[in-house]
């Protein structure tokens, strides 16, 4: 019968036609079925779409991850996050010191300190034995032509942040060259010029035009901008040569002076303008060299330098203009018109390892290997950028081969270690999470009770069940992977017994109630952190628990980030916080603990005050040689360690798992496995991975 | 006929304007305002909300914004306030993506229902009929997300080959022929999932509708006149029996719309349910009007069909 056949044949064919299309599809231990290609893509996912691709202003870690890859800097981290040449193929780092006259005074020799006088004295220092040591640092005393010199000063009395320009009329200078940063200069000035040089000058008998600006304020503000000894650190960066942007023109110190530029123009917003402050001038020597004059010793500045550098031909005020121009802006938009009006933030060009290809917004960024790349080739052809905001999808999408790379939950890191079908990585981050304890408050004043707090609380079972193994106690103020966290400190260690008799040391007994009790006072605090971070919220439980078992009472309240800020962080109005850094990779703690960061709204909010630790921070900061650096830093961890004004708890590791058939291809052009990096950064050697058919034995 | 088609066509296209007024100022009067002009969201000052407000009509009376919509649309020039891309267009190629996924899901729903349905009531009471029965309704009662789900897990674990999204990700240089056929399978797993349940339900319709013929006297008739089993089954009762399906293919084209919002989300993909639902999200009116008012058409055209339908198949029937 014809009607039955039909019935039933007609569901067969369908199904068996839908069924057979399962054998052609790859599955994840055959990528390249049909599609050899496959080898050479590389698939990455994320939850957010970039935002803005421009080295120079986007804020944003999906945006920061293309960036990396399609621009380069003039410098660049090494695997122990030591800085390497990139664009830059070397950097020397020299000074210029100059010294003001201070016509009210006289010097040791008896004439007045005008800069003939000066340039004499130093001079002669030099001649003689006095300063043998420098003599071969300083290779040129001269004295510099008078000249004009207009002042910024911001209004800070209201909120208009109008800006006066103060001229002054500069005498002639002396200016020392030296061939490399000397910040011990001043103290052995003080020795030949004598201590009355030293005294502050009258600024306003250089003063032309006041402009309205009141003589008090003007001399303050002098006294700091201009003071009689004024260093002036000088990087000079030797470019590569025959580097070319991705659209083939050739990059040179031009791109380096625009970026900068660029930057600093207001009409861009750049996110980096605080990065490039202490910069003074950055010079174009010649084709392939540049540089960079500095307002002051800061030695961390030089780390600004990692950014990625603009290609001029394409953004400078002509290219500007002919894009106004093809896009038919209006008059009102033509006068805003800025970088980040520009197309070219969803279409750049660097010089990076890949080049741009195609952005499909909220689907996919294409990025193509860039065959001309300085450092080599990248090994994959394509890179894609997936954006799948459901992390199950990007999971699901991983087990199957269509996204090469899964950042897994902290409680599905264990399995993922297990599996032989996958590569795991396991770094470091730059963060750490502590428990700050409001220093200028006399319950925590005193150092020994703040280390009795930290002895009572277990970490290493924080880390083992909160974070599931992933995290590392730490002892300090640095991140473990720098070269500044001095690995030789030893930690406190959990000892209630130990903390309890520090505390009794320090008066406190135990009371009726089994409370600790000094003076009729209990030993009570309030420990408070945000809302929204679960892993705090944990903290905040284990650590009151921890301290009620050897008698101290703590509440503990969770609030909003807003309202955490406004009302407790910014005004200090707290007992104790538990909060985390993220950190940079150079040694300045400055803005963290220096004990003049201890203001409304600033970074020191636990009020951290230590003289020694504020001479350690400042000497870090005028250090350009990082040996005597490193030195310097672990004598500040040593000495913030022994402070306890934080109870640091732990940094978190990330981790990362791969397909296991990539591998990275060795100098020989073998494969082997991908090695894991001391910084913590899995795509250290990202340019020479490849997808290989089948894993590696 | 010809007269009770004008009337009746005339009388729907009433019955849409209305609707589409109704779903107009629901809504707009909905609470939640586009994330545009979000006023919670700290990057954006008052003056450009209120700049955008204007533009996208927002602060004039409902009747005003609803004539802006209307000559927008018919005008073609309406707007997404999310990317300012034509919303048209837009629905057209996300649309042209649903296709497949509804094409593959009826076929699989029309062609296992029936020879699933007729076993179950030409053997009714056997294990079979009651095994059917007892799937048929695990199928309606058990949530499509949440076998979705289990599928998915099962096929990702069992046989490690994608199933999300429209194609592996990666395959853009393969053999045109392996890209057709990974296409297809990137098909297969969503539109079974989504016509678990029509199966579930048109088989259930199949086999009471069996029953009821096959109870009638003209196929005891047949029967007695000595015809074999499956003339009667196929031929007498079958061809009665298929009546009433012949209109539901006429209330299917609604589903071409919003089918299948749940699995498009699950599944990743780009077809024209997520659309509306991402629009809903982002209340997103233009395209969520739009969305609506071509399904409040696409049912009213349905309906209007299947009578038409019925007329054609049922000679009974006459539309006066």
């Amino acid at each position: 019968m014809n009607a039955k056949r039909i019935l039933l044949i007609v569901p067969l064919i369908l199904g068996a036609v839908l069924i057979q299309s399962y054998f052609w599809v790859p599955s994840y231990e055959t990528q390249a079925r049909g599609n050899p290609q496959r080898l050479f893509k590389f698939i990455e996912a994320s939850i957010g779409d970039a935002k803005i691709l421009n080295p120079i202003l986007h804020a944003d870690t999906a945006s920061g991850r293309i960036v990396d890859l399609v621009f380069d800097g003039l410098l660049d981290y090494d695997e122990n996050l030591v800085l390497r040449p990139a664009l830059a193929v070397a950097w020397a780092v020299s000074e210029y010191v100059y010294l003001l006259p201070n016509p009210d005074v006289r010097l040791p020799g008896g004439g007045t300190a005008d800069a003939a006088n000066i340039a004499a004295v130093v001079s002669a220092a030099l001649a003689t034995g006095q300063w043998s040591d420098l003599r071969e640092s300083v290779s040129d005393v001269e004295v510099m032509a008078p000249m004009r010199h207009v002042e910024h000063i911001v209004d800070s009395s209201n909120d208009t942040g109008r800006i006066d320009d103060v001229v002054l009329q500069m005498p002639a200078q002396v200016r020392l060259s030296l061939d490399r940063v000397r910040p011990d200069i001043g103290a052995r000035l003080r020795s030949v010029l004598g201590e009355d040089y030293f005294r502050t000058p009258q600024y306003l008998q250089w003063v032309v035009e006041a402009n309205g600006v009141d003589s008090q304020r003007l001399q303050s503000h002098l006294s700091e901008m201009l003071p009689l000894i004024q260093h002036n650190p000088l990087i000079v960066f030797q470019l590569r040569r025959g580097v070319r942007f991705h659209d083939g023109h050739e990059f040179d110190a031009g791109d380096v002076k625009f970026t900068y530029d660029a930057i600093m123009d207001p009409k861009n917003l750049s996110p980096r303008t605080s990065d490039f402050e202490p910069v003074k001038a950055v010079n174009v020597v010649d084709r392939y060299t540049v540089e960079v004059v500095y307002k002051r010793l800061f030695s961390p500045a030089v780390n600004a330098w990692t950014m990625g550098i603009l290609p001029e031909h394409l953004l400078n005020r002509s290219a500007q203009e002919l894009e106004i121009e093809r896009r038919g802006l209006s008059a009102v938009t033509r006068e805003a018109f800025g970088l980040r009006d520009s197309e070219f933030n969803r279409a750049p060009v660097g010089t990076g390892s890949f080049a741009f290809v195609e952005w499909q917004s909220d689907e996919v960024i294409q990025l193509r290997a860039n065959e001309r790349y300085w450092d080599g080739a990248p090994q994959f052809e394509n890179y894609y950028f997936r954006i799948l905001p459901d992390p199950l999808t990007q999971e699901v999408e991983f087990r199957t081969g269509a996204i090469d790379i899964y950042r897994p939950e902290p409680h599905q890191i264990a399995r993922y270690k297990q599996e032989s079908a996958y590569q795991s990585f396991s770094g470091l981050g730059r963060n750490y999470t502590y428990i700050g304890y409001n220093n200028r408050k006399p319950l925590f004043s005193d150092p020994q009770v703040r280390k009795a707090l930290s002895m009572a609380i277990n970490i290493d079972d924080i880390i083992h069940y909160v974070l599931y193994g992933e995290g590392e106690a730490i002892t300090g103020p640095y991140p473990k992977t720098t070269p500044w966290y001095d690995h030789d400190i030893a930690a406190l260690g959990y000892d209630p017994d130990t903390a309890l008799r520090l505390l009794q040391e320090a008066g406190w007994q135990h009371n009726a109630d089994g409370w600790l009790e000094k003076d009729g006072r209990e030993f009570e605090f309030n420990l408070i952190t945000n809302n929204g971070n679960l892993v705090r919220k944990a903290v905040l439980t284990i650590a009151q628990d921890a301290w009620r078992k050897i008698g101290i009472k703590c509440t503990t309240q969770v609030f909003e980030w807003a309202v955490f800020l406004k009302d407790f962080i910014n005004p200090g109005a707290f007992d104790a916080v538990i909060l985390g850094w993220s950190m940079g990779a150079d040694a300045d703690l400055y803005q963290l603990w220096h004990s003049s960061e201890s203001g409304f709204g600033q970074l020191n909010f636990v009020g951290y005050n230590n003289a020694d630790a504020d001479n350690l921070i400042e000497r870090i900061r005028r250090e350009y040689d990082t040996d005597e650096q490193q030195r310097l830093a672990h004598r500040l961890h040593r000495q913030i360690a022994e402070d306890q004004p934080y109870t640091f708890l732990y940094a978190k590791s990330a981790t990362t798992v791969l397909d296991k058939k990539i591998a990275m291809r060795n100098a020989v052009g073998q494969f082997v496995s991908i090695p894991p990096t001391k910084s913590g950064d899995t795509f250290y050697y990202f340019n020479r991975w490849r997808k290989l058919e089948h894993a590696l034995q | 006929m010809g007269s009770y088609l004008i009337r009746n066509f005339l009388q729907r296209c009433v019955l849409l304007i209305v609707v589409s007024m109704i779903s107009h100022a629901v809504i707009l009067l909905a609470p939640g305002e586009p994330s545009e002009v979000d006023p919670s969201n700290p990057r954006m000052k008052p003056e450009d909300i209120a700049k955008i407000r204007a533009a996208f009509h927002l602060d004039d009376p409902l009747h005003v914004q609803y004539v802006y919509w209307m000559r927008d649309m018919v005008s073609g020039e309406l707007t997404s306030f999310k990317d300012g891309q034509p919303v048209l267009p837009k629905i057209w190629s996300r649309f042209l993506n649903s296709l497949p996924l509804f094409v593959c899901a009826t076929l699989i729903v029309w062609t296992l229902s029936f020879p699933v349905g007729i076993r179950a009531a030409v053997t009714r009471g056997s294990l079979y009929d009651r095994s059917t029965t007892f799937i048929a309704y695990g199928l309606i009662s058990i949530p499509g997300f949440f076998l979705s789900y289990l599928f998915i897990l099962w096929i990702v674990e069992g046989f490690n080959v994608p199933v999300i999204g429209m194609a592996t990700f990666g395959m853009q240089d393969a053999h045109w022929l392996y890209r057709g056929m990974d296409q297809l399978w990137h098909l297969v797993i969503p539109s079974v999932m989504s016509a678990l349940a029509g199966v579930a339900i048109l088989s259930r319709y199949v086999r009471s509708q069996m029953l009821e013929v096959i109870g009638q006297d003209y196929i005891r008739t047949a029967r007695a006149k000595g015809l074999d089993p499956d003339s009667v089954i196929y031929r007498h009762a079958l061809r009665n029996a298929l009546l009433p399906f012949v209109t539901m293919f006429g209330l299917m084209l609604p589903g071409l719309i919003g089918g299948s919002v749940i699995i498009e989300q699950i599944f990743a993909w780009p077809g024209i349910g997520r659309l509306g639902y991402d629009a809903i999200l982002a209340r997103d009116f233009p395209v969520i009007l739009t969305i609506n008012f071509i399904a409040a058409a696409l049912t009213l055209a349905g309906t209007f069909l299947s009578d038409i339908l019925y007329a054609v198949v049922d000679p009974r029937i006459r539309l006066q």
